[in-house]
């Protein structure tokens, strides 16, 4: 996949900090922008590349935790990891759970900013490989017809052609027709690999009252 | 026994009898005083007292008899022996000395103050009869036992009287000396009727002398007043003096006062840093974490080999500032825990004030609480104690942050004011939180008044006794919304430049 280069994003209120740590993971190679406080992060403009954020967990105005939520709710799915100058563990606790990457206490080793960096910023690739894939897979739903549309989850509940032509009223050559274009026009080799991208997508697969008799 | 003799009829003289009263309540006042003094002090200073006091008693009591015995006009001339006159004096002043000792002890129990009285009362009886026996005239000298047993009665009667009498007020402070006088009052009369009972037990007889007159010595009336003015002098000088020592007491305790207030301060100001101390490690922490981060950037670029010298530059010099940055921090917090005395220098209350903010600007951000400075500039310089200064600062500060904590209906937010205020600048602290109530506004500033659930009430106390003591005033305005503190602190005319 052809990504742009990842960027670290670093929210502290202290400028000498902030300088201190963009020196340090730029010596790395990686590319840093820093913010001095939540709303001056949240004004600006992110591109679009994968990314993380380093929160100071103190910040004027707002904590880095109600910060952390905000985000959420606002869906940025941004890997965090926390610096703090004395974390407590509830505190700890409560960035974990709500997702945070790493929880490092001021002064931190370098190493550790690092790998907590580069774990975050792996996360945010394969979170923004996934969603390319799904924007794929939906692009590709898309294209379906209606009536392709309409066998999917039939065909993905394990449905045998004849099954599927009796629950909708059409001939099973018909739906046979349409079961082959649907694993073209979805790039999908087999049934169980048509399966996995329906799941992907949250399609569910469809029961039927098939024994009505 | 020679009979047939007529009593030699004696009279008064009436201005002399007075005289010797005033002098006998002048030695008792003086005696009153000079306990206080015995008890007070301690020893050289103590037994410095103890002898000054017991000589001028001593010759207090003395005169008292001799100016009494004086007063009694015989017609015969009367002349003393005074080998025995100085024994009389010598007997006085041991009695006084014994009185002191008596009264200056911790506790005086009722049996302790009876032998006490029954040794005093004899001793001035002795010095009574001592003095009679000095008399050279004359005459022949017989008393009526009856009345000399009175007398010797009278004499451990008005010794109890006074003992007990010394050992209540001595400790009593200076608007109890109406009290003092009035005992003086009764202890003088006592004495005077001790002796004049003791006069009246003597007849005297015209009889050739019988005693040694080699040593008889005349008294002329100018020599009973130089008596009783040397007396009241010296009594006068032991009073004196006891007031002056018991100035210096004061003043002593004056600067053991100032001293407790400068420990109170100091206490107050380490409760304080208690409280502040997730601030203060947070503005270590933060230099020293940028020191850390600065610190492994050069060890990398080191060790890649081709450093980039420039960013390497950067680095240390930023590490260099961030070192000094930390330890301007931990010398102002030493600055305020250290125990100094006070030190008035001319300084700029805006930086004070923003010094004071860099301490407490994280507990604030740890509260949700958003500080703001509106500092006037071209402010005239003040005449003040940093720490000190500093100290009233972070206390306001700190209530205005403690005042918000659980407030949510509103924004959190501390203002700190400067501004000119005719020949003072005026300096305002105002929160958003609640305010206070009317029935707290008077008593806010009362030591041990608070309002907090852990507080012990000493800060605004201390606060205002520091304003104060520069020169200024330090109040609360009632009606505004939050609470709002203000002080002023007069300005010596200069601009800041």
């Amino acid at each position: 996949m052809n990504e742009r280069a990842p960027i670290v994003f670093v929210v502290d209120d202290d400028p000498s900090v902030r300088r201190s740590i963009k020196r340090l993971i730029g010596s790395v190679g990686l590319q840093v922008e820093l913010f001095g406080s939540a709303q001056e992060f949240l004004l600006s403009k992110r591109p679009d590349a994968p990314s993380c954020l380093v929160l100071d967990i103190r910040l004027p105005g707002i904590s880095g935790l109600d910060f952390q939520r905000k985000l959420t709710e606002a869906d940025i799915q941004l890997p965090i990891v926390f610096i703090t100058g004395h974390g407590d563990i509830p505190m700890t606790v409560r960035a974990m759970k709500a997702g945070a990457v790493e929880f490092l206490t001021k002064p931190f080793r370098d190493q550790d900013l690092l790998d907590a960096i580069h774990t975050a910023l792996e996360r945010d690739l394969a979170r923004r490989q996934q969603q390319a894939e799904i924007a794929t897979l939906r692009t590709r739903l898309n294209s379906l017809t209606r009536r392709e549309r309409q066998v999917l989850p039939l065909v993905i509940s394990g449905l045998l052609n004849k099954q599927i032509a009796a629950e909708i009223g059409i001939s099973e050559t018909t739906v046979k027709v349409h079961r082959g274009q649907l694993m073209r026009k979805m790039g999908a080799d087999s049934l169980p690999e048509l399966a996995r991208m329906a799941e992907r997508m949250e399609i569910p697969a469809t029961k039927l009252n098939f024994r009505r008799e | 026994m020679i009979s047939g003799n007529a009593a030699l009829t004696g009279s008064y003289d009436l201005p002399q009898v007075a005289l010797s009263v005033l002098i006998a309540i002048s030695a008792s006042y003086a005696a009153l005083d000079l306990a206080g003094r015995v008890t007070a002090t301690r020893g050289r200073a103590q037994l410095t007292w103890l002898i000054g006091g017991s000589a001028a008693m001593g010759i207090g009591i003395w005169a008292m008899h001799y100016i009494g015995m004086l007063a009694f006009r015989l017609p015969v001339p009367a002349e003393y022996d005074w080998p025995t006159v100085l024994l009389s004096l010598l007997v006085g002043i041991l009695c006084s000395a014994f009185a002191l000792v008596v009264v200056s002890r911790r506790r005086m129990g009722l049996t302790y103050a009876l032998i006490g009285s029954a040794m005093m009362g004899c001793g001035i009886a002795a010095l009574h009869y001592i003095a009679m026996a000095a008399m050279r005239l004359p005459a022949e000298c017989r008393f009526d036992f009856r009345l000399v047993a009175l007398s010797v009665v009278l004499a451990v009667g008005f010794s109890f009287a006074s003992l007990w009498l010394a050992f209540y007020f001595r400790d009593e402070p200076q608007n109890s000396a109406w009290r003092k006088l009035g005992s003086a009052l009764v202890m003088g009369v006592a004495t005077s009727a001790m002796h004049y009972t003791g006069m009246a037990a003597a007849t005297f007889i015209p009889a050739a002398p019988a005693l040694d007159q080699s040593h008889a010595v005349s008294i002329s009336s100018l020599g009973t007043l130089g008596i009783a003015a040397a007396t009241l002098q010296v009594l006068g000088l032991a009073v004196l003096s006891s007031l002056v020592d018991r100035r210096f007491d004061a003043q002593g305790l004056e600067l053991a006062l100032t001293e407790t207030r400068l420990e109170l301060a100091h206490v107050a100001r380490i409760a304080t840093m208690g409280e502040l101390t997730a601030s203060i490690a947070h503005e270590i922490n933060q230099p020293l974490t940028a020191v850390v981060n600065n610190g492994n950037f050069a060890l990398r670029q080191v060790a890649s080999g081709a450093p980039n010298l420039e960013e390497l530059r950067e680095a240390i010099a930023e590490i260099v500032n961030d070192g000094t940055r930390a330890s301007a921090v931990i010398s102002r917090i030493r600055a305020l825990l250290q125990k100094g005395a006070p030190d008035r220098v001319e300084l700029d209350i805006n930086e004070v004030i923003q010094e004071v903010t860099i301490l407490v600007r994280h507990e604030a951000t740890l509260s949700g609480i958003s500080v703001r400075l509106d500092l006037a500039a071209d402010l005239p310089r003040i005449l003040g104690d940093r720490v000190q200064l500093q100290q009233v600062l972070i206390n306001l500060v700190i209530n205005g942050i403690e005042a918000m904590r659980t407030l949510t209906d509103r924004p959190r937010e501390l203002l700190v004011k400067s501004a000119k205020n005719a020949d003072a600048v005026l300096i305002q602290v105002q929160d958003s939180g609640k305010g206070l109530y009317p029935e707290q506004v008077g008593r806010i500033f009362e030591p041990f008044f608070t309002t907090k659930p852990q507080g012990i009430g000493m800060g605004l106390s201390i606060s205002r006794s520091i304003i104060e003591s520069h020169g200024g005033r330090l109040w609360t305005v009632p009606g505004s919304s939050g609470a709002l503190f203000q002080f002023t602190l007069p300005t010596d005319g200069n601009s800041v430049s």
